[in-house]
């Protein structure tokens, strides 16, 4: 495991941008992040969930791993009380799919519509149920439409990229990084303005800015415009800035479930997967309401596998390995960035979640 | 409206084809131009309303437009822009002489529109609807005498480094204004640029001195959009140039001061009106739904 070096690590000492949050939206009485399970997760591994040859899943499989994972979670019997736990039939629900690496990794299809297959059952009317990100280029090579029910609404921010129409002007976090003009970045106005819950779907991914990418960074820079200013040169500020947007009224309170798609995962290059030699296959499903918890065995899950591989460590923070997009895209050993996997630790100290690893208890499941 | 009868600041055809292509101006309803010295009388006994300009002696502007620099590191991965706003502001009172090729005619004619300079542009013969739609466009609007709004005064030593670095002013939209020596009615007053100086790095320190608080205004949701702002503390008229190759939708610009209504005027989208309009903490804030090349705000009622 690659325990022992993350606290010290993410104790470098760095300094953080003044960020101004701009928002009128009040904090729920009990915050959907880290929501009534803090520090707890339930991990469901199933050696027969995804065919590493043809990358299909086994929609069956998949369906007796979120059954159990969420019955694990809340305690209850049956599966429809434990979603019933946290959406209810008046519910707009957002799901916030990743789909920055598609095609060759994205929230899979068949975990997406095993969720709507959950909310329908607990009463949300299809058309209460939007599968949303911020791109439209990079989600319409995974065809969601042809595995939910009609009704269900596939958006996009951004139609174009770059375009501001569909995010909130009155919500937003504004900070300088590197001298770029717009200093706003504005949260999509859907979640303030139809959604009342989110159920949050990233992958098990590498990051070369962020370090990993999982529940934090998917909810985070996921849901707000102009992010990608944060990195430059070497230097990413995604140690703060995750956190800090994901904190954002009312992202916080109607955040309220995480299932991380582990079927497949990138080992290096993430948030792309152009390369299939960094995919791997986990086989596994996170379920919680805890970011923090699960992107902590995230980092494990990811930074063991690259050591098994024999690459360098999310952690490591030497200038001898940062290098060009070309080269880190081919080698494993090569950052573009500063790699700051120390934001999960961060967003603990935000009141996210649990980060300590003797505190967070997980369930493990086998099927 | 016969475009002949329209304002005089209106920026101006400048045609060095043959008398012969006069038919190419008609059907383009062009009826007042510019042409070389000497060929004036050919044009006006065509029936159209010529004017000799000589090139040599007009200050010689940029074709406006973007480049984008995709293989160059991230920290630039903002476009470049091609703009004279700077330029204007430098050399005011004098013509400009625009060479525009095709796609960039219309944004030259929006361009010199909003500073108020004169203007010739030449146009390739496939540019001449889209230019003629601009100045249709603009020959609807008013041109109220209204001073120019800055943050930053400058004192032009006239050195290419200076060039540079109100380039780079104008490019960041850190409005600023030529003026002869020191005045306290700016925030800022720039003197002098070392000769060794770094542009930008000059430039940004000018931005962190300043500080993005006290600016006049802000726009958020495009990086090739330049503004340009006129008025005073009643009424404020911005002027809105888009340099790249397609719209902006969901433009958020934030005006220092209190507003109480703003009227949009937007090349293509008639009709179009701001959206999500708030005046508080001393500041007014609107979005521009979706723009094209060129788009003005008209605020009134500030106090």
């Amino acid at each position: 495991m690659a325990a022992a070096a993350p606290g010290a690590l993410a104790a470098t000492d760095r300094k953080i941008p003044k960020y101004r949050v701009v928002s009128h939206y009040q904090a729920a009485a009990q915050p959907g992040m880290p929501g009534p399970y803090p520090g707890q997760v339930a991990s469901v591994h199933a050696g027969n969930c995804i065919d590493p040859a043809s990358e299909k899943p086994d929609p069956a499989v998949v369906r007796e791993m979120m059954a159990h994972g969420m019955r694990a979670l809340t305690g209850d019997a049956d599966v429809r009380d434990a979603w019933a736990r946290f959406i209810t039939p008046a519910d707009i629900v957002g799901i916030k799919v990743n789909c920055s690496g598609a095609p060759g990794i994205m929230s899979s299809p068949v975990v997406v519509a095993e969720i709507v297959r959950n909310l329908v059952a607990v009463g949300v009317k299809p058309d209460g149920i939007w599968i949303y990100e911020r791109f439209e280029d990079q989600v319409e090579s995974v065809h969601y439409d042809r595995y939910v029910p009609k009704g269900v609404h596939i958006w996009t921010a951004e139609t174009r990229r770059g375009s501001a129409e569909s995010y909130d002007p009155a919500t937003y976090v504004e900070t300088t990084f590197f001298d770029e003009d717009d200093t706003r970045s504005n949260l999509i106005r859907l979640v303030g303005s139809r959604f009342t819950k989110i159920v949050n779907v990233p992958n098990m991914k590498d990051h070369g800015a962020a370090g990993v990418t999982g529940c934090l960074k998917n909810i985070a820079y996921g849901n707000f415009s102009n992010v990608a200013r944060s990195h430059s040169g070497s230097q990413t500020n995604t140690y703060s800035f995750i956190g800090t947007l994901a904190s954002v009224e009312p992202l916080r309170s109607r955040t309220v479930l995480q299932v991380m798609d582990g079927l497949r995962g990138v080992w290096h290059g993430g948030p792309f997967s152009p390369n299939r030699k960094f995919r791997f296959y986990p086989k596994r499903m996170l379920f919680g309401a805890d970011p923090v918890a699960i992107d902590r065995l995230l980092l494990d899950i990811i930074d063991d596998k690259r050591k098994a591989e024999h690459a360098i460590s999310v952690w490591d923070r030497s200038a001898k390995y940062l290098g060009g997009d070309d080269d880190h895209r081919n080698n494993p050993n090569v950052n573009p960035f500063v790699r700051e996997p120390g934001h999960i630790e961060y967003a603990a100290s935000l009141g996210l979640g649990v980060y300590d690893l003797d505190k967070i208890k997980v369930a493990s499941i086998e099927v | 409206m016969p475009l002949a009868f329209l304002a005089v600041l209106l920026p101006t055809l400048f045609w060095d084809r043959p008398v012969e292509t006069a038919d190419t101006l008609r059907k383009a309803g062009i009826e007042r131009l510019y042409v070389p010295a000497g060929q004036q009388q050919a044009w006006r006994k065509a029936g159209f309303a010529a004017t000799a300009f000589d090139r040599a002696h007009a200050v010689q502007a940029v074709a406006p437009t973007v480049e984008y620099h995709m293989d160059v590191a991230s920290a630039t991965r903002v476009p470049w822009v091609d703009a004279n706003g700077w330029r204007f502001e430098r050399e005011p009172g004098r013509s400009f002489f625009y060479d525009a090729p095709p796609g960039s005619a219309a944004l030259a004619a929006a361009e010199a529109f909003a500073y108020g300079v004169e203007a010739a542009i030449r146009a390739a013969p496939e540019d001449l609807a889209p230019f003629v739609h601009m100045l249709k466009f603009l020959g609807e609007i008013d041109q109220p005498r209204l001073p120019v709004m800055a943050n930053i005064g400058v004192i032009d030593d006239g050195s290419d480094t200076m060039a540079e670095v109100l380039n780079l002013l104008a490019r960041h939209n850190l409005l600023f204004q030529v003026i002869p020596s020191a005045d306290p009615k700016y925030d800022l007053n720039i003197h002098n640029v070392p000769e060794a100086a770094n542009p930008y790095e000059f430039a940004m320190k000018v931005r962190r001195d300043l500080t993005d608080e006290k600016r006049l205004l802000r726009i958020y949701g495009s990086n090739v959009v330049l503004v340009r702002l006129t008025g005073d503390a009643s009424q404020a008229r911005v002027h809105l140039l888009n340099y790249g190759k397609a719209g902006v939708k969901g433009l958020r610009v934030r005006l220092l001061g209190s507003y109480k209504q703003g009227k949009l005027t937007a090349f293509e989208h008639p009709g179009e009106t701001l959206e999500d309009y708030s005046v508080q903490d001393g500041a007014t804030e609107f979005t521009i739904p979706e723009m094209g090349a060129y788009a003005l705000v008209d605020l009134v009622g500030g106090r």
